[in-house]
């Protein structure tokens, strides 16, 4: 059979330098994705002084430990048919710290690291908010997608069982510490509240 | 060997043009109309799916709504109402709700033990549970619903083919998940309270899909057919059966059948082109009739160089003896009629004997014979001639023929004006051969001495004899040819 060795030089080496190109076009194209528990996090305040060891649905029984960067404690919360209405700023990033027992060693990593990051105009938010997981052992973090977080985090602007209870059922933009009672920073609560 | 037989020698497969064509006819109208055929049914199937679970999100996220508002409130019977009310609004479309161990929920009291427990105090009262319709079992997709994190699943559950009898659904599992409002009577140590299926009976939704990309199918088969037909018919006509009718009138020509032509049936570019084939051969077939009026020779030289050269050569001529005594008393008809025989003759034992006719003379013929056996073949083709007039004297009505036969070195060249020229040949020989035609009498051949010299054993030979030849000043050596023994001859 006849073959046609030059042509199937010039064929592979157009096929090679597509592939190349598709190669580092991708390369190129490809955007790390940003880490938004970065390792200084230990550092931010809590969220709250209340020891998390009680169950609630999602993490079962595990010790948590809440806390936000600084952009978070900057929130203000507004008035809306005489109730206060938060809405925390853009670039506020909550770490939700989640331990494998109840009463963690003293030492102990966390198992899981849960992370809210408010960037409303992420086409992947709900609520106004990233939901991400880090996996632990290899550091990558991924936007859940799924509608599980939101929906028990939309229970933070209702009644519920957990801090204060918000009784008068203000808008807490799904946290379920805000700032104040029970917070570590300074209580921002409106006068017209207390 | 014929053309197809030549191409199939050279290539170590063979496929027509027509197979060609048409190969490429239906791949191409195969691909680019099945693209635009696939890309129309998946778009219509993946359209009626799409249609098919937004409905489905919908309705479970209607349901959720009831479900959730009837059970903060402690309804639970009104939810068992519910759900039973939407079971019978819909044949196509039964909805069940699980708890998260896949048991039917509402199907006994454990529940409202449960939340009594959490709630330390009787805050429901135990039920007498009516027996309930069979509800379809959960599927293994079940446990990936109600696991963590509890996912939202939409999928096809057939059971059957549908057009044996059998029936698709397709499936909703939407997890109700355990808020913190619902922990205080339900507890805060599970994360799904249960799963909510939708079921819903699509089988008239995949009938019309398949028969959608049945007949979406069979159209593409139609569309390719008729245009396979209609362009490979056209394609036949206008360009396929000319340039095989060219092909087949080329391979008569190469075997030497000038007779065929190409019909020109269009005005274009494949009618030009048999046209002009057939111009071609019309000149081909001209040339071909011409080279019967030029010596092979001429022709050989034409074919490696026009230029003139110095050979060596053997010549042969002939004369018919009395012959314009006897043009006076013969009609032209007659003079023609029995010249030509004679000519047609001599020309055949001159060609069977190796040599070429150079020209004729008038009723002489001028022959030269080349290669080593010149000189013989020349003796021989003159002692056939004598002996075809001598054998045949009614034939030729009498006529005898004299013949010279000479050898030795000539100018062989393009000889003439540049509107006509003869391939031939002049020198001494020529002359010499000439000279001793013409001092030969009927039936005698007289050959130069050198042509006896290189003629070699077998030939009988009379004299030698001197003779004074014109143009030449000192007497020639001559002798009389006379016959061949048998050993020799041709």
């Amino acid at each position: 059979m006849t073959r046609f060795p030059a042509r199937g030089a010039a064929f592979r080496a157009a096929l090679i330098s597509l592939v190349a190109a598709c190669g580092l076009l991708a390369g190129c194209g490809a955007v790390k994705a940003p880490v938004y528990a970065t390792p200084d996090y230990h550092s931010w305040k809590r969220t709250t002084d209340i020891v998390l060891d009680y169950p609630i649905p999602g993490h079962q029984d595990r010790f948590r430990i809440p806390r936000m960067n600084d952009v978070g404690f900057t929130v203000r919360p507004s008035m809306e048919n005489g109730k206060p209405r938060w809405n925390f700023p853009e670039g506020t990033i909550i770490v939700k710290e989640v331990y494998q027992t109840t009463k963690p060693a003293a030492g102990e990593q966390p198992i899981q690291l849960t992370i809210m990051v408010k960037a409303p105009r992420d086409p992947h938010s709900q609520g106004g908010w990233l939901w991400i997981t880090r996996d632990l052992p290899n550091g990558k973090e991924a936007v859940f997608m799924g509608n599980f977080c939101i929906t028990c985090h939309a229970n933070a602007n209702e009644k519920q069982p957990y801090g204060d209870g918000n009784p008068t059922e203000e808008f807490r933009d799904y946290v379920y510490f805000v700032p104040g009672e029970g917070a570590t920073g300074t209580s921002l609560r409106p006068p017209g509240r207390l | 060997m014929c053309y197809t037989a030549r191409m199939q020698g050279r290539r170590s497969r063979w496929f027509s043009l027509t197979f060609k064509v048409d190969f490429l006819l239906i791949a191409a109208l195969a691909i680019g109309i099945g693209a635009i055929m696939a890309a129309f049914a998946i778009s219509l199937v993946g359209f009626r799916d799409q249609l098919t679970t937004q409905s489905l999100k919908r309705q479970g996220d209607d349901h959720f709504v009831a479900v959730e508002t009837l059970m903060i409130s402690g309804n639970a019977p009104e939810a068992v109402g519910y759900f039973s009310k939407v079971n019978l609004t819909s044949a196509a479309t039964s909805i069940t709700l699980y708890r998260r161990d896949g048991t039917r929920a509402f199907s006994d009291n454990s529940t409202i033990e449960r939340v009594d427990r959490n709630l330390k105090k009787e805050r429901f009262q135990l039920r007498d549970r009516p027996p309930q319709a069979a509800a379809p079992m959960p599927t293994p997709r079940f446990k990936e619903a109600a696991g963590l994190p509890p996912q939202e699943l939409f999928f096809r559950d057939d059971q059957g083919f549908v057009f044996a009898g059998g029936t698709a659904y397709f499936r909703a599992y939407r997890p109700l998940i355990n808020l913190p409002k619902c922990t205080v009577c339900h507890g805060a140590d599970h994360t799904v309270r249960g799963v909510i299926d939708i079921r819903s009976d699509v089988t008239p939704v995949v009938k019309a899909q398949a028969l959608t990309i049945a007949g979406a199918g069979a159209g593409f088969l139609a569309v390719v057919s008729v245009l396979v037909l209609i362009i490979g018919s056209f394609l036949r006509r206008v360009v396929l059966t000319p340039v095989q009718s060219i092909g087949r009138l080329c391979a008569s020509v190469t075997a030497g059948d000038f007779s065929g032509k190409v019909a020109v049936r269009n005005n274009d570019e494949i009618g030009a082109l048999a046209l002009t084939v057939n111009t071609m051969v019309g000149g081909l077939h001209e040339r071909f009739e011409l080279t019967k009026y030029v010596s092979a020779s001429t022709l050989d030289s034409l074919k490696e160089s026009p230029e003139p050269k110095r050979v060596a050569r053997t010549l042969v001529f002939t004369d018919v003896r009395g012959f314009t005594s006897y043009t006076e008393h013969h009609t032209p008809e007659q003079v023609v009629d029995v010249l030509n025989r004679l000519l047609e003759k001599q020309s055949a034992i001159i060609q069977d004997n190796g040599g070429d006719i150079d020209k004729f003379v008038g009723d002489a013929v001028v022959a030269v014979f080349s290669g080593a056996d010149a000189p013989r073949s020349a003796c021989s083709a003159a002692l056939q001639i004598i002996r075809l007039c001598a054998g045949s004297p009614r034939e030729f009505d009498g006529l005898a023929v004299g013949i010279g036969v000479s050898t030795g070195s000539v100018i062989h060249g393009m000889i003439g004006s540049a509107r006509r020229a003869d391939f031939t040949v002049i020198g001494d020989s020529v002359n010499v051969a000439s000279r001793l035609c013409g001092i030969a009498k009927g039936m005698q051949i007289i050959v130069s001495d050198s042509t006896r010299e290189t003629a070699g054993a077998g030939f009988l030979f009379k004299g030698p004899y001197s003779v004074k030849l014109k143009g030449k000043k000192e007497p020639a050596r001559v002798w009389l040819l006379q016959s061949q023994s048998q050993e020799v001859s041709p």
